[in-house]
Formats: structure tokens, sequence, C-alpha cells
């Protein structure tokens, strides 16, 4: 064999040996913040919903580091109780439409006809409909509350990794190794799930972080106008329209939960972007 | 090398060329100490494998190459030394003293502009033509690369184009402003062979005609053979050899050379080391009245969806250790058959006999028997290993699938296969990334021959391949059919390769067959139209 | 022929679409948990006002013959009838739709030539400061919650500075100028930093395209290049990408508009919700989704008239 081997990186399943930078700093950021949200009463120095009326708006400093509110909870107490909230929010907003939405495109993908021809269809509808504004709705019918929120995002967002999928899909089953598998006489859930799922992922996971990232600044929206978690339980886009009032007079209630909110979403941006490094994915 | 340094009249002359490219390692050396010439009205042939360096030196002599690149050396141009030149200079000369075409003419055409447009656009940059003039130019020129109803397709976008016309329509712009030298990358490897024998006469026919110089790179030496005055022959960045391209074909100095001509499909010594084979009434695999269709997109509202008949009416048989080729060009029909009789296609009609038994009596799926018996390769080495998969795995699938070995003794049996494709065993934990073209060509084999099949089912499994690659997979071909007896059908667009390597061969034209039998009588003494317009196409070496 | 009959086909799978659109938003009122006139009225409403908001919203019927009736009027223009505004809710709409599309339009004014000119200096500097510096601001721009910028920015400018009015819609075109602009800049430095990545990525997508290597050998200059193959070349994606990110900025002037209180459709789905005004909802839902399938449609036909590689 005289052939050489050629280095062939550009090719999906090879992995570099070393983790992206941008993907450590990612991680990073984001498990510092489940730690915080695990570790939440154990890390502050105050109970999230105690009331202290004496200290009421006073600004970051002796007070606390991140000042007090209106009635006189500590934010920063607040901005770390909300992280379990928001990254729970999070969570199961991508989980959910995830598992549903990587089934569908599976078997649609793989599968085609006229049930393919259905979800398409089903497809087209639900993303004629502005995400922000489908949710709210949905969630405005069933009633306001997290789990309601989470059902929305579920019904919602799915379709959009459905898309994904079955588009990887179509293109993986003409590769001719999955040619070469059925011709081995392999069954074809078989094909689907052991050779077909594996390369239609990497997109799907790099998805899922900028989605995660839709799907928390979208809960946060919706706890802004009052329809997911109810008081006094703290969540950011809520903290922030407690200190909407107080804006001329108290700038930290509402700064802090937002900055909290950047700050997450920073992370899961550099890991979405390391992520798409690392398995060569466009995204 | 007996190169007259000095000689007055050479157009292009590259000296000392080296290209280096700078990585995250140490610098790459692409192109070292290149050294040749071209005179005016000359044709230069340069043939290399993959990886020779060999387009690296065209894009060096046209100043096309990356900021990466680091270049030494010097080529001179009618006199002028290029490297160095400044880069709007060297821009000013591009397309109106040298030029260049490429290999994939699809993709070097902008889509979203009419062919009219690419071909004027030369002549409105280098000679300020006022539009409407350079338009009634562009067609003039789109006439003389014989282009017919040139005013139409002047208004066409590329996707409404052949492949054959998008490549005229590339020759149509590089030659706009009347260049003195053009470099040819590679411009009929995507092309079928007749349309490539048109393509090789057109250059010929200019160079003839306007005394257009040219410099022609290949990895086909028989393509080279019959175009070029001279050859250079390149391998890993260097030129190994160089001379008259009779002389050079005929007598050649360098090993690489002797091995490159050696392993040229026509001749291959494959056929002489065959087993022979008895023709006989009950053939192993018997194909009947086979029909494939394809229902097309609908393309207007009144028209109904047409059919395509992939594969019409094509009834073959193929002996107990026969090896059966079947040669056309692209879109006739040729895998479609060899997917139909695997069952990943659906036949509209016909038959596919197994030992005079329809394998399409039952579900495939339901039939290990018949998966066991028939396997396939295929064509393109790397799509055709799942990416995810070592070797091993890839190997181990099928073994435990069908439990054709005891568990425990799977890393053996792996150890054995590999061995036969002649793969060394160490590879076994590596990806198909990490392995080269032909690495995982041997893989695809050995998971074929894991089932310990009757017939083997090769579909263009060598078009992806560099020649001297080709011939080894050739040669691992004929061992195991001599070893095993195993029955081949061989698919192949290369007629050369099909006669060195089979016994039958069936002709594909659109779906069917229009000349089959012993492959020595139907390529020397061709009876149908087709078969002879093929074989006139195919470049001797 | 062919491009008309792309169009024709264009047309007839909105049909579907828009079937389901319709479904979709009746089925709305199906979801709220138990009875829907008993939430509507609140818990100390009478049985006689509870049965009659049952017989005006036909609840009582079967959901087939709901939703037929309900789509008999939708295609007549009926939205239905407001519940505590007690006036056709397609009227509503029709006015307070001016403020919204006042704002988007606002938003795409100012954020296209921005990301222009962003995503082009990022493709072209690319690998260096201004490239990261645009990346970093992007990220930012894309991680803040447009709500909390807009409360920030109306603190700094409107209430430190004096520089724009709190709230309020502004009477003449310049005066929707001034008081819409907050609200424009807060929906679009979310936008921008969207358009500039995808515009970014396909101008460095492009240039490396196979048909630039052949401009080049051709000796056009890098500026023709750039401005007739790659930039038009690596505005389809994009094209493609801003129908897409229009609907998200519809999504977006809801909640700005509750910011800035302004009378848009955005506040009226606010009230709407808080006042558990269905109807409101409901149709608000279909006339958002109606929008963005125009605005899909204009994009895709667009994209069919700058590529003449028309899609089936």
């Amino acid at each position: 064999m005289s052939e050489q081997v050629i280095e062939m990186t550009s090719r999906p399943g090879v992995q570099a040996d070393e983790l992206p930078l941008n993907l450590k700093i990612g991680m990073a950021v984001v498990i510092a913040w489940v730690l915080l949200a695990v570790l939440a009463p154990w890390v502050t120095p105050a109970d999230p919903n105690a009331l202290d009326l004496d200290n009421v708006l006073q600004p970051p400093g002796a007070a606390g580091l991140m000042g007090t509110d209106q009635v006189g909870r500590d934010v920063f107490t607040r901005v770390v109780f909300a992280a379990r909230i928001d990254l729970w929010i999070g969570f199961a907003g991508v989980v959910l439409p995830l598992l549903i939405g990587v089934t569908a495109g599976l078997f649609s993908g793989y599968f085609g006809g006229a049930a393919d021809a259905l979800l398409m269809r089903v497809v087209d509808i639900t993303l004629a409909f502005p995400f922000f504004v489908l949710v709210l709705a949905i969630v405005a019918a069933l009633g306001p509350g997290v789990g309601n929120l989470i059902i929305a995002l579920a019904l919602v967002g799915w379709v959009s990794y459905a898309r994904l999928v079955r588009a990887e899909v179509m293109v993986i089953r003409n590769a001719e190794y999955i040619q070469a598998v059925r011709t081995l006489g392999f069954n074809r859930f078989y094909i689907l799930f052991r050779h077909v799922m594996p390369n239609a992922m990497a997109p799907v996971i790099v998805y899922a972080m900028t989605d995660m990232l839709l799907v928390i600044l979208a809960g946060a929206g919706l706890g802004f106008i009052g329809l997911g978690v109810q008081p006094p339980t703290a969540e950011w886009g809520a903290m922030i329209a407690d200190g909407q009032p107080y804006i001329e007079e108290a700038w930290w209630i509402s700064l802090f939960p937002g900055l909290a909110a950047i700050s997450f979403g920073i992370g899961l941006s550099l890991i979405g972007d390391g992520l798409a490094r690392m398995l060569r994915v466009s995204n | 090398m007996a190169v007259a340094i000095g000689s007055g009249d050479a157009l292009l002359r590259v000296r000392d060329l080296g290209v280096a490219f700078a990585g995250q390692g140490a610098p790459v050396t692409a192109v070292n100490n290149a050294s040749f010439e071209l005179h005016a009205g000359e044709v230069l042939g340069i043939v290399g494998e993959s990886g020779s360096g060999k387009s690296v030196t065209l894009r060096a002599i046209m100043g096309l190459l990356p900021a990466t690149a680091s270049i030494t050396g010097s080529v001179r141009f009618d006199g002028q030394e290029i490297l160095g030149m400044d880069p709007e200079s060297l821009r000013q000369m591009r397309g109106r003293s040298l030029s260049m075409i490429f290999q994939n003419p699809s993709s070097h055409l902008d889509p979203l502009m009419t062919i009219g447009r690419q071909v004027a656009e030369p002549l409105l940059q280098h000679e300020k033509m006022r539009p409407a003039k350079a338009r009634e130019s562009a067609i003039k020129i789109l006439g003389e690369v014989r282009i017919d109803r040139p005013e139409q397709r002047a208004a066409n976008y590329p996707h409404q184009l052949s492949g054959g016309m998008k490549q005229r329509a590339m020759i149509a712009s590089a030659i706009a402003c009347r260049p003195r030298l053009l470099l040819a990358d590679e411009p009929t490897t995507a092309l079928d062979v007749t349309v490539q024998a048109h393509i090789l006469a057109l250059l010929a026919d200019l160079n003839r005609s306007r005394g257009l110089s040219m410099v022609l790179v290949s990895h086909d030496l028989a393509v080279i053979a019959q175009v070029c005055d001279r050859v250079v022959v390149m391998k890993d960045g260097e030129v190994v050899e160089q001379g008259a391209a009779g002389k050079l074909v005929t007598t050649p100095q360098h090993p690489y050379t002797q091995r490159l001509i050696e392993s040229q499909p026509g001749r291959l010594a494959a056929v002489a080391a065959a087993p022979t084979v008895a023709i006989t009434d009950s053939p192993l695999l018997e194909i009947r009245n086979l029909g494939v269709q394809f229902r097309l997109p609908r393309t207007g509202l009144l028209r109904p969806k047409a059919l395509l008949k992939a594969v019409d009416d094509v009834s073959i048989g193929l002996q107990r250790g026969e090896t059966l080729g079947i040669v056309g060009e692209s879109g006739s029909g040729k895998s479609t058959v060899a997917r139909a009789i695997m069952g990943l296609e659906t036949p509209a009609q016909g038959d596919v006999l197994l030992d005079g038994r329809s394998i399409r009596a039952g579900r495939l799926a339901g039939q290990p028997d018949f998966r066991r018996r028939i396997q396939m390769a295929f064509q393109n080495p790397f799509d055709s290993l799942n990416p995810r998969f070592t070797v091993r795995q890839t190997i181990v699938e099928p073994l435990r699938k069908h439990r054709l070995v005891p568990a425990d003794r799977f890393d053996a049996r792996v150890a054995e296969l590999m061995a036969l494709v002649e793969l060394d065993p160490r590879l076994a934990d590596r990806k198909p990334g990490q392995l080269s073209g032909g690495q995982c060509q041997r893989v695809g084999i050995a998971r074929a021959l894991a089932m310990e099949p009757e017939i083997l089912i090769a579909d263009e499994i060598t078009s992806a391949l560099d020649v001297t690659i080709q011939a080894q997979i050739i040669e691992l071909l004929n061992r195991l059919r001599s070893q095993t007896g195993l029955s081949i059908i061989f698919i192949s667009h290369d007629l050369a390769l099909v006669r060195s390597f089979c016994h039958r061969v069936a002709v594909f034209e659109a779906g069917r067959v229009v000349e089959a039998g012993n492959v020595e009588k139907v390529l020397s003494e061709p009876q149908h139209p087709y078969t002879q317009t093929l074989i006139a196409s195919v470049p001797e070496l | 022929m062919t491009r008309a009959y792309w169009l024709l086909q264009r047309l007839t799978q909105l049909l579907p679409v828009l079937l389901g659109i319709s479904v979709i938003c009746f089925a709305l009122l199906q979801m709220i948990p138990g009875d829907p006139a008993r939430i509507i009225l609140g818990s100390r409403a009478s049985p006689e006002a509870v049965a009659a908001m049952r017989d005006r919203l036909g609840l009582d019927q079967p959901a087939l013959q709901q939703y037929l009736t309900y789509m008999s009027k939708v295609i007549r223009g009926d939205f239905g009838e407001s519940i505590s505004y007690k006036v056709p809710v397609s009227k509503l709409i029709l006015e307070h739709a001016p403020v919204t599309g006042f704002l988007a339009v606002y938003v795409i004014a100012l954020a296209v030539p921005i990301a222009l000119i962003l995503g082009m200096l990022a493709a072209r500097y690319r690998g260096t400061w201004v490239d990261h510096l645009i990346r970093m601001l992007s990220v930012l721009g894309m991680t803040m919650p447009v709500f909390w910028l807009a409360i920030l920015m109306l603190r700094l400018f409107s209430i430190d500075l004096g520089w724009f009015p709190v709230s309020g819609y502004g009477q003449g075109f310049l005066g929707h100028l001034h008081h819409l602009f907050l609200p424009a800049v807060s929906i679009s430095i979310w936008m921008i930093p969207v358009l500039v990545r995808n515009l970014r990525a396909s101008i460095v997508q492009q240039s490396v395209a196979d048909y630039v290597l052949a401009g080049r050998a051709k000796g056009l200059t890098e500026r023709h290049i750039f401005t007739h193959h790659i930039l038009k070349n690596a505005s389809l994606p994009t094209l493609n990408l801003f129908g897409v990110l229009v609907a998200y900025l519809i999504g977006g002037t809801v909640i700005v508009e509750l910011v800035y209180a302004l009378p848009g459709l955005g506040l009226l789905m606010f009230n709407a919700i808080l006042g558990r005004d269905y109807p409101i909802i409901q149709g608000l839902t279909l006339f958002y989704a109606l929008a963005t399938v125009v605005i899909t449609l204009v994009t895709d036909i667009l994209s069919g008239l700058i590529d003449p590689r028309v899609k089936a």
C-alpha cells in the first residue's frame, strides 16, 4: 500500500483534540449559573421573598450587593433564585420540543409518504405564526404559569427541530453508507437509529443552544408581561417588570436581572459557536 | 533534464517554482523546484495524481493562490516576470494575455448571471467595450466555441445548459480577449467521454486556428497524450520527467512515469490472469425484461407528471465465475440496474432471478440467504462508510447481524477480511476521515465480503480514485475472483478498464442495452452506432 | 410559463397553510381550561349571564359547527366582537395597526442599512479586530432582553437626557419618527446582529466560491467581483432569513409597545390578555399570522425574481 494517508479534517466525526476556547468559556459560565441556581439557599444572604419595609429601594452597597427592591427584598438573592426558574424554562423549553421534533423529523424524513407531507404542512402552518405571539396566545388561553409556558413552548417549538432533522435525514438517507447497510439486510428502524440519527444530530445540538437563548428570552418576556411565574416567586423578566415603575429612582431593580439574563445568554451563545466549530456545522 | 535554457522564443518559462502553504504547523510544500517552459503555439500537458501540485502550479502562474501561499522561483510570461508583479498589473494581464478554465464548469460560472454577460465581462473590463458591442462580440465568440443558437444561449443562465455547454461557455469567456496562453485545469474531468472528445477537439482547434498556446493539466495521461506536444509529469510537488509526448509514453525514463503508464486501464494485465468462464444456459443471475421508472416533477400546470424510464426492458445474465461489465455514460441507467438487483429500487416490470429463483417474489428483507449471496460496493469512497464508525465496527456489523461467526471470533474475522483486501490491521480503529480514498474502498469491499457473497456488484468503485490506486483495486478484485470464484458485475464509464477486466460487456444508453457480448468482440467490432461513438471518443494512449 | 406556474404553485401551497392557521386560531378558544364564558365573566357572574355569554360565543354547538361558523365569518372579514370594548375586533385591529406598522417599517429602515454595512465590514475584514468587535457586539445584542434594553434606554435618553418622549405615538410623520425612535432602536439592536451574522457568513461562503476564482482568472477587479457576483449571491439566503426575522420583529413589537405605552397591536394584545377578551386575542393572533404569511410570500417572490433557478 503506497497510498499516503490524507488528513480529511473537514469531514464529520473527526473531533479536534482540544475543545475550542469559546466552548470552554461558555461551559464555565453556564455551569456557574447552574451551580448558583442549585445552591441558591446557601450562597445568598437573605430569603428571596422576605419583605423588609424599613429597607426599600436601597442602592447597591451596604444594603446588599445589588440593593433592595420596592418592598425591601434583596435583589441579589432574588436574581440567584430567579435563575432556578429561568434555567428550568430554558431546559424544559428546549428538551421537550427537541425530543418531539427530532422523533417526528426522523420518521418523517426517513419514511416519507403521506405522514411526511402532513407533517410538513403542520410545520408550515406553525411557522406562519410569529413565535412569540403564538406562545403568548396559547399561554393566554391556558392561563399564566411556568407549566403552561413550557407546554406552549413545546407546542410551538418542536416544528423547528422537526424541519431541521428532516432536512438532514433526507440527505443522509441517500448517502451510500445507508444504501450499503440496507443491502446488508438490516431493518429500517435499526438503520434509522443506529446510522441515520447519530449523523443527523450535530446541527440539532448546535441549534438547541441558539434555541435555548431564544426560549429564555421568550420566557422572560412572558414573565415581564405577567404570564409567567406568579408573584412573589422571583424570575428575571418579572423582576425587570417590577423595577419598571421605579426606574427613575431605583435603576438597580431592573438592571441586575437583565445582566443575569445577558451573562447566561452569552454563555449559551459561546457554547453554540464552539460546538458549531467542533462539530463543523454552519450555525 | 535536457531543457534548453535561455531559448529566446519561450512564451512561458517556469524556473525553480516552489509553493508552500502556511498552516497551523510547519508550512506544507505543494510545489518544489518545478521548471518547464512552453513555446508559442505549443500545447504542454502536465500530468499527475492528486496531491502532485499540478493545479497549484497553474494557479501560481495566474497569480491566483491565496495569501497563505509563499511562492519562490520565477515565472516569466513573454519575457516578463510574473512572480512579484504588482497585483494590479497582473490583474490586467489575466483574461487578456493569459487566461484559465477550470474543472467543474457548473460551479465556476455565476448561477445568477446570464452566459452572455459572463462571456462579455472580460471585454467590458479589459477592452472597455460598450455593453451592446460586448454582447454582440460575446454571441460571436459563443458561436466560435460551437454553441448552437448563440443568440438564445447568451440569454440563458448556467443551470439551463448541459455540462459540455457550460464548459464551452467558460472557454468562450476565457478566450474573449484573445489571450496568447490558455491554462486548462482538468477541463474535461467532470464530463462524459463523448462530451470530453468534443471539448478536446475544440481546444485542439483553437490551438491550430488561433495559435493559442495551452497548458493542459489532467490526471488522465491518455487525454494529455492525445492533445499535447510535450508532457510534464509531476509527483508530490516535483517534476519527475518531461519530454515530447510520443517519446515519453513509449520510453518513460522515471520509475513513476513507468508505473503511471502501467497503471493505465488499457494496459492492465488483468484479463490474461482471469479465469475462463463457461457460458451456460442457466446463468447464476438473470435479469429479465427489467424496467425501473422515476416520476419527474410536474413542469407546468397542464402537463402531466412525466415518467423517466431509467431502465427500460433490460435482459442480461451473469454466469458463475464471470465478470460482466456494464458501461454507459451518466444517466444511462447502469447504476439503477445495480440498485434494482439489490432491492434499493422497486422495478416497474421484469424480474431478477438467482439460480432460477425470483428474488422479487418475497420481501427482500425476509431473504437473508439472498442478501448474503449478492453484495455491493459503492462509488464514493468517503460517502460509502458511516463517518462515525471505525473500520472494525463497519466490518463487524454484518457479522453480528447474520451470525456469520461466533462473537468471540469477530476480531479474528475482521483481521482476516482486512488481510484479504490488503489493509494494514493497524487501521482497524480508524474512522473514514482518517483513511485515504483507496483505503476506504478496501473497507467497503471488506464489508461486502464479510457476507461471503457469490456475486459482487462493483458500482464505479474506482472512478473517484487515482489511476495507480485504481490499478491496485483492480488487481485486488482480480485476485479475489481467482481465489474465491467470485462473480462480479463491474459497472464503469471507462471502456478501457472494462476491456481489461471483464469477460463480457453490456453497453447502456438511455436505460437500454444497445449491445452486449464478449468484451473483445464488442469493443473491437462494435455494431451499434452508439458503441462506435463511445469507442471513438476514448482517448488512446 | 414556468415562472408563472411556479407563482401559481406557490399560491396554491398557501391554501392549506391558511386553513391550518384558522384551525389553530379557532383551537385557541378550545384550549381554555374550564368554561370560557365563566372565565371571561368571573366567578361572581350569574348563571344567566354565563349562559348568555355561552350563547354569544356559540359554545353550545358542536366543535365542527363552531369552526365552520368561525371560518365563514373570518372569510367575510368578521373577526368577532370584543367583549370589553363591544366593537368589532377588525375595527380595533385597523385602529391599532398603523402604529405597529410604522414601528415595523421604522425598525427595518434602521436595521437593514446598518446590518448591510456591518455584515460587509465583518466579511471584508474577517479575522481582524473589526470582525471580532462586530461579533462581540452581535452576541451582546442578541442576548439582551428587548424590554430590558427599552427600559434602560427610557431612563437614560428620555428621563435623564430628555432627548425623547417617555411614551406615546406623537403627532405627524416627524412626531412619529421622534416618538418611535427608542422603540425602534430597542428592536433593531436585537435584529441587526442576526442579520449581520447571516450576511457575513453568506459573504464569506460566497467569496470562496469557484466562480469568484474564475472571475479573478478573467482579470475582473475585486470590486467588480464583489458587487456583481458575491453580493448578489450572498443576498439570497439573507433575504430568505429576512422574511423569518420580520415575524420575530412583529413578536418583538408586542413587548416594546408595552414598555413605551404605544397604542399599537401589542398594547391591544396586552390589554386583551389582562381583560380575558378572548375574541381580541384570537383575532390578533390570526391577523399576525396572516401578516407573516404575506411577508414571507413577498420575500419568496423577491428571491424568485433574483434567482433564475426558480425553486419548485
